[in-house]
């Protein structure tokens, strides 16, 4: 792992359109900033690790009676739908 | 159509015999959490549990993961997606995408739980999918699912 030290306001860019900067550092919390283009996700670690389990839970933990007549489902593009922004 | 969309048998650990065809197949560019090397699903449902999705990979078939439409169980769930989810799927007619709840049913079938926080967004025009984590809503990963859920037809008395 690539380790930097950076002080206030100092930032670090990850390839050309990331740029990360600490914006306050209190005790043991650090406050970064990120600036990163709309097409990436940016989440902290502990929700993907989270999601991650229960992905693995979900194909793992099921314990569905034996399936029978498996067959491609129809997803059709009916029923609610999110909203989105952006 | 015109091109040739071959039919493919498959010998599930899971679910046994089943077919599929090349065109059914749904890709997940960025994998999904926990299964990042998968790319190649089909959707499947079974006979008489109508109300599951299962997404079956194809580049390991000892992964199934169920999943549900979520609104068939909360009713007032209103997902907004952030943006890297619209562009990188191509969202733009809401016919065009559908959206489904990854569930994870206990040992035993004591509980059941559905992650709000991160829907599995389809997009059935270009066949791309993708789990996406949301940022607004608070929602959880493990919702538990109310006995009386629609999916657990039946005697539930007592």
């Amino acid at each position: 792992m690539l380790v930097l030290s950076r002080k206030l306001n100092q930032a670090i860019m990850i390839g050309d359109d990331v740029r990360i900067v600490v914006v306050a550092v209190d005790r043991d919390t650090v406050k970064l900033g990120i600036e990163a283009p709309r097409t990436i996700p940016v989440h902290r670690s502990e929700v993907y690790d989270e999601i991650q389990r229960t992905n693995r839970a979900a194909a793992g933990e099921t314990e569905q009676p034996p399936g029978e007549g498996a067959k491609v489902a129809d997803l059709g593009g009916k029923g609610r739908k999110p909203t989105t922004k952006g | 159509m015109e091109f040739a969309d071959r039919e493919i048998a498959l010998d599930l650990p899971r679910f046994g015999a089943c077919t599929y065809r090349e065109s059914e197949v749904l890709m997940f560019p960025w994998g999904l959490p926990g299964f990042a090397t998968l790319r190649r699903f089909v959707a499947l449902s079974l006979d008489g549990q109508e109300k599951f999705i299962w997404l079956q990979s194809l580049d390991d078939l000892s992964i199934a993961l169920p999943t549900a439409d979520p609104w068939q169980i909360f009713d007032d769930y209103a997902p907004q997606l952030p943006p890297y989810a619209s562009s990188s799927l191509d969202l733009v007619r809401p016919e065009d995408f559908v959206t489904l709840c990854v569930v994870v049913v206990s040992p035993g079938a004591e509980e059941m739980t559905m992650n709000l926080l991160a829907p599995v967004v389809i997009n059935l025009v270009t066949r791309t999918g993708r789990q996406v984590t949301l940022e607004t809503g608070g929602y959880s990963v493990r919702t538990p699912i109310p006995r009386k859920a629609p999916s657990s037809a039946g005697a539930q008395g007592s």
